[in-house]
């Protein structure tokens, strides 16, 4: 059945589940937006890899909040580090704005004032300065870390000697 | 080789964060701490000089322990920021006087580095740097907000050049009679669709009207001091206004201009008290409410404070007046404590099918 005609867009998710959604909604998705803009003929159906169901379902609600002016009620506050950052991951594919908005300041809110270790681990980011270069970044530096108790570096996983 | 799936979760963690593009991290550091966002440089080699082409600074002066480490910090900022990259946001929130050089440096710094949207909340005078900022074209969003009195101090310019402003909010500003002998300082933004004129601002000729012309103003919001000497007395030539915000003195005359109307109307939230000093005839002030009603007749969705009950609880005799205003109204927004029966029967008779939210 073509879909061009309807008001609904289906867009299948990584783990095989179809979802018709308004247009309005495909609309704050820009890449599935590009998809639609780029096919001369009709789509049946778009296939949005990386985004899973579980995700799907919290962009409906957000949209949904959103219509009805309550954006501010939506929250992300139930998922853990790991869900909020697949999240942040799946809505930066689709590139939508808003939520996009939402949820890099959720980000920015956990690693609101946490310790380099802790920020490191929750990027998955590996400590590739030599002691010497984290020595002179951090001299370097030394301005912006007046007054606050920054804890020498600590890794598990680099030995020093 | 076999790998634990911990490692392996951890690896694929990793790989996938690392795809993420640099304006991704930017954009999460943009909502850091100025401080917390610059120590990211010690994460690793990646994170090094990614705080330098940050393209939003928030420089808060309470943020900081003395007055001197904070201008010590913007200065070492500016000096060490990649000075190709363009800054976007500038938010400036300083308590205490600035010497005028340093503050000349961090707007110029901002000006010629496109700043798109800028922000300055300061407590002394700043007029001699309005020449520059009002000719700033990369500007789209303008917030000043000056407050070194309880009575405005800064004019505002009746010349200016801010082609892509579509922002712009105001605290402590004079305006002043143009050319034309009125004072109408909006009409010159072209693209102009928010406007905000908060605290202590005043005309600077307090007999004359203050005009907002605009035929792109959409969204428009005035809560200017109760203490104001006088009040402004507001002219909209606003034909596609959408949204109206305000909280003041009810005005004694009407608000829109000659020759105009607030059909477009169709959000409002009144917070309306009778002017102090005009009791010349206090039987008369509540009854400005009404007429304020009737020019908003057709908006669709109302909030209204307890002060503006209150005001309407001072009308005489009220459901003995003929109304004809709010037909359109799709939901009513008031205060549940303070909201009578009457009223709400008043408010409602030409549309008895609108929502009632109490708050």
């Amino acid at each position: 059945m073509a879909s061009s005609s309807s008001n609904l867009i289906s867009l299948k998710t990584s783990d095989g589940t179809v979802f018709k959604v308004e247009r309005a909604l495909a609309k704050t998705m820009k890449t599935v937006q590009a998809i639609i803009e780029e096919a001369d003929a009709n789509i049946y159906m778009i296939p949005i890899h990386n985004v899973f169901s579980h995700h799907m379902d919290m962009i409906i609600d957000y949209y949904k909040l959103s219509v009805a002016g309550k954006s501010k009620e939506f929250s992300v506050e139930k998922l853990d580090n790991d869900e909020l950052k697949d999240f942040l991951l799946a809505v930066h594919y689709l590139n939508m704005e808003d939520l996009f908005e939402v949820l890099t300041q959720a980000v920015a809110d956990r690693l609101e004032k946490k310790s380099v270790g802790y920020v490191r681990k929750y990027f998955g980011i590996e400590n590739d300065f030599t002691p010497e270069e984290y020595a002179a970044i951090r001299k370097k530096n030394d301005w912006a870390f007046k007054g606050d108790d920054i804890e020498p570096e600590e890794d598990e996983e680099k030995q020093e000697e | 080789m076999k790998r634990g799936t911990k490692k392996r979760i951890k690896e694929k963690n990793e790989d996938r964060f690392s795809c993420l593009p640099d304006y991704v991290l930017l954009h999460i550091l943009s909502f850091f701490d100025i401080k917390e966002a610059i120590q990211t440089c010690i994460l690793s080699t990646r994170w090094k000089n990614l705080w330098k082409i940050l393209p939003t600074l928030t420089l808060i002066s309470s943020q900081f322990a003395t007055f001197e480490a904070f201008t010590k910090f913007i200065s070492k900022i500016l000096s060490l920021r990649d000075a190709s990259a363009s800054l976007d946001v500038l938010d400036f929130q300083c308590e205490g006087r600035m010497d005028p050089r340093e503050l000349k440096r961090i707007l110029t710094y901002a000006i010629s580095h496109s700043v798109k949207r800028l922000r300055i909340d300061v407590n002394f005078d700043i007029q001699q740097f309005l020449p520059s900022l009002f000719s700033c074209h990369t500007l789209t969003s303008l917030h000043l907000s000056i407050y070194e009195s309880p009575r405005p101090i800064t004019l505002f310019p009746n010349s200016l050049n801010l082609p892509a402003v579509t922002t712009l909010a105001l605290n402590g500003f004079l305006f002043c009679v143009g050319d034309d002998g009125r004072v109408d300082p909006f009409s010159k933004f072209d693209k102009l669709d928010t406007l905000m004129i908060y605290g202590a601002c005043e005309v600077r000729d307090n007999k004359l009207n203050l005009c907002i012309s605009s035929t792109t103003l959409v969204n428009l919001t005035i809560r200017t001091n109760y203490s104001a000497a006088g009040g402004i007395r507001f002219q909209l030539y606003t034909p596609n206004l959408c949204t109206f915000v305000y909280h003041g003195h009810i005005p004694f005359q009407k608000l829109c201009g000659i020759n105009s109307n607030l059909s477009s109307i169709k959000h409002v939230l009144l917070d309306m008290t009778i002017g102090v000093g005009m009791w010349s005839n206090p039987k008369d002030n509540p009854l400005l409410l009404l007429h304020l009603l009737d020019e908003l007749a057709n908006v669709e969705s109302l909030t209204i404070s307890h002060r503006t009950l209150k005001v309407l609880s001072l009308v005489p005799y009220l459901l003995e007046i003929e109304f004809t205003s709010l037909y359109n109204l799709k939901s009513l927004k008031v205060d549940g404590k303070f909201i009578t029966e009457g009223m709400l029967y008043f408010l409602l008779q030409n549309a008895p099918s609108a929502k009632v939210i109490l708050y």
